[in-house]
């Protein structure tokens, strides 16, 4: 039932966002801007063009990019495996990136190619948001997650600002529109999606809807305990994203590359290894960070409670804390 | 409810234009016009326009251009001439490098006259192609919807204007497999298609080979037959053909490049086929590059069995079949190439 809501709701709530970031970008440039439903029209538009290929297989591709996002999204809102999600979400990428390398043209080998580098520079605070919710709730399942009584943001500000870092990449806004800008409409370089025309097109957009309702619906997982928080919560990060796109020229690729590792490592990682000194919300025993038995004996037994495979991660935070420790 | 109306998106390529006219296509997205408002996007890309939008004159340089862009827009397209030189050439229709208007090289639906155009003028063009687009989109639709209602008929005289509008359409993949727009069937004028109708090869080659008269001057079965495959009155397909003695030459075949990958073509050529009960065998050439034909000609029992070559780009390729393999009379025999291609 929920996943039927989410498969309807989800691409119209996308489009409606999509459709008021046209308009809001509009308003900042002191133009009127389009109607609201204006993503809508242009869908219905494109799904009845006729679909131009270089190879057919390129259709496929994109299709499955579709689906995987769907998938992404439908474990998200089930309240499935957080890893999981993030494994989806990483393979639907790769069939986008093939999609646009199957077309064999220059702008979209270049568009591909800057995906995979957009894609390597979020993946890893993607991860370490995953691996920083964990710590907090000692749990990678989404609805133990929102289900959990604190405040994930208070444990973790500086995990949400290093996901906001992601967040800003993994919507292609500016500054680091690279593969793809939905701003420099003069350019020829229509990056990742030159190749795509007609129903490959629209499927695109209607994946990208799916995308963004996904993440907002993680900023959301950060304000879980006061779902009217988490609502604006999720707003507010709209609106700072389109802001941020309106205000910022492009960045290099390196620069972007850097930068995202950067946050990832200042903010995404120092927070974990802050959180791993200090015992969030009572969950963990007070003596975790002061003595480094129990807390070995504490992320091994959190490891058997998850899989082997999230059990890996899991265990990072007490050695390190221990080595930390050790140090000192 | 299509939605064309309410999302054109365009792409604006400059031919040779003085930047008068671009400078004004491209103030009708600043505030002051905010054309987005209509939901218009200037994609700069071909593949996602709906519009084609043109300055300037066509000049020698910008005449490849503007094609290939042309053909890279998606159907239904529809393409805007902005400016009195996009629209006729302008002050610079008679310079030696200059072709003239846009319709030269492509198909124009809507021009915007003014040196410069105004900005108002050229919102209000595009309008109006919005017009142009949505009967385009509901032309084609309707056509798609009755895709098995496809009638396979002789064509007469009257349908020639139709056939050469249709090949020109259709022979511009070939252009863009080729690189090379002299293939006889882009320069065909419609005199020329017109006459095709008249002609008897048949007789031509008596004359030619033995100066034997024909036995039956009324008789009506050695002109070239055209075929025409018939949307909702719209011609979508056409083939042609003759017979000279014991061998029908088939030749033109064409399939509106929307209604492609339906089958249309292969019916042509079996509908063509059975126009010709008395020959022995068939003969049909193409372009070397032109694999979508080899594949089709292949499936259908044809043989490839020499090739030539035609041009620098180009070299033909010839595919027979045999009505009566078993007839040995016929077999090895190479015809002169007495083709209208």
């Amino acid at each position: 039932m929920r996943l039927a809501i989410y498969l309807v709701a989800a691409p119209v709530l996308g489009g409606l966002l999509a459709g008021l970031d046209r308009i809001i970008s509009a308003r900042m440039q002191a133009r009127r801007g389009p109607p609201l439903l204006q993503p809508f029209y242009d869908v219905a538009k494109l799904w009845q063009k006729e679909n131009i290929v270089v190879r057919r297989s390129q259709n496929f591709y994109v299709l499955f990019f579709l689906l995987l996002v769907i998938f992404t999204g439908a474990l998200f809102f089930a309240g499935s495996d957080l890893l999981l999600v993030i494994f989806a979400l990483t393979l639907a990428a790769i069939f986008f990136v093939l999609g646009a390398y199957k077309a064999s043209s220059p702008y979209s080998f270049l568009g591909a190619e800057r995906e995979l580098i957009q894609m390597m520079a979020y993946e890893p605070m993607v991860l370490l948001t995953a691996i920083g919710m964990y710590m907090v709730t000692k749990t990678f399942h989404v609805h133990e997650i929102a289900s959990h009584p604190a405040l994930l943001i208070v444990w973790l500000p500086g995990v949400f600002l290093g996901f906001l870092y992601a967040l800003e990449i993994k919507f292609r806004k500016s500054p680091f529109d690279l593969s793809s800008s939905h701003h420099a409409h003069q350019e020829l370089v229509r990056g990742i999606t030159t190749e795509f025309s007609g129903r490959a097109l629209a499927m695109i957009e209607v994946a990208h809807w799916y995308e963004n309702v996904f993440l907002l619906g993680w900023v959301y997982l950060f304000f879980a305990a006061w779902p009217p928080a988490g609502i604006a919560a999720a707003l507010a990060v709209f609106g700072f994203v389109i802001l941020v796109d309106n205000v910022f020229a492009r960045l290099k690729w390196q620069a972007a590359l850097k930068s995202a590792w950067l946050a990832a490592a200042l903010l995404g990682l120092g927070n974990i290894l802050v959180l791993s000194l200090i015992a969030p919300g009572g969950s963990r025993p007070a003596s975790t960070a002061v003595v480094p038995k129990p807390a070995q004996a504490g992320s091994t037994a959190a490891a058997t409670r998850v899989s082997a495979a999230a059990g890996a991660p899991a265990g990072l935070g007490a050695p390190m804390a221990e080595n930390l420790l050790r140090g000192n | 409810m299509s939605g064309f109306k309410k999302s054109p998106w365009i792409i604006h390529y400059d031919a040779s234009s003085c930047n008068g006219c671009d400078i004004e296509t491209l103030a009708c997205l600043t505030p002051l016009y905010d054309v987005e408002r209509l939901g218009v996007i200037n994609t700069g890309n071909p593949k996602h326009a709906d519009i084609f939008l043109v300055t300037g004159a066509v000049n020698e340089q910008s005449r490849e251009v503007i094609r290939n862009i042309y053909h890279q827009l998606p159907e239904p397209k529809v393409v805007v001439a902005v400016g009195v030189c996009a629209s006729s050439g302008g002050i610079f229709r008679e310079c030696y490098n200059v072709a003239g208007g846009v319709d030269s090289v492509i198909p124009v639906d809507v021009y915007v006259p003014g040196c410069a155009a105004r900005p108002e003028a050229i919102i209000d063009g595009v309008v109006r192609a919005l017009d142009v687009l949505e009967a385009k989109h509901a032309e084609m639709s309707s056509l798609a919807g009755s895709i098995d209602k496809i009638l396979y008929q002789r064509a007469d005289k009257s349908d020639a204007p139709e056939i050469l509008a249709l090949q020109k359409i259709a022979y511009q993949t070939e252009i863009e497999l080729y690189g090379d727009d002299s293939l006889p069937a882009l320069q065909q004028t419609l005199e020329d298609l017109e006459n095709d109708f008249e002609r008897r090869p048949q007789r031509e080659a008596t004359v030619l080979g033995a100066p034997t008269p024909p036995a039956h001057p009324v008789d009506e079965s050695d002109r070239v037959i055209f075929l025409k495959a018939v949307i909702n009155g719209k011609i979508v397909g056409s083939i042609r053909g003759f017979a000279v003695e014991d061998t029908a030459y088939l030749s033109r075949l064409m399939v509106h490049p929307y209604f492609r990958r339906r089958g249309i073509g292969r019916k042509l050529l079996t509908a063509i086929e059975k126009e010709f009960p008395q020959v022995r065998r068939f003969e049909a050439k193409t372009g070397h590059q032109s694999k979508r034909n080899h594949f089709q000609l292949l499936s259908l029992g044809y043989q490839q069995f020499k090739t030539e070559p035609y041009n620098a780009a180009i070299t033909w390729v010839y595919f027979q079949k045999f009505q009566n393999p078993s007839d040995p009379a016929v077999r090895g025999e190479n015809r002169p190439a007495l083709n209208l291609v």
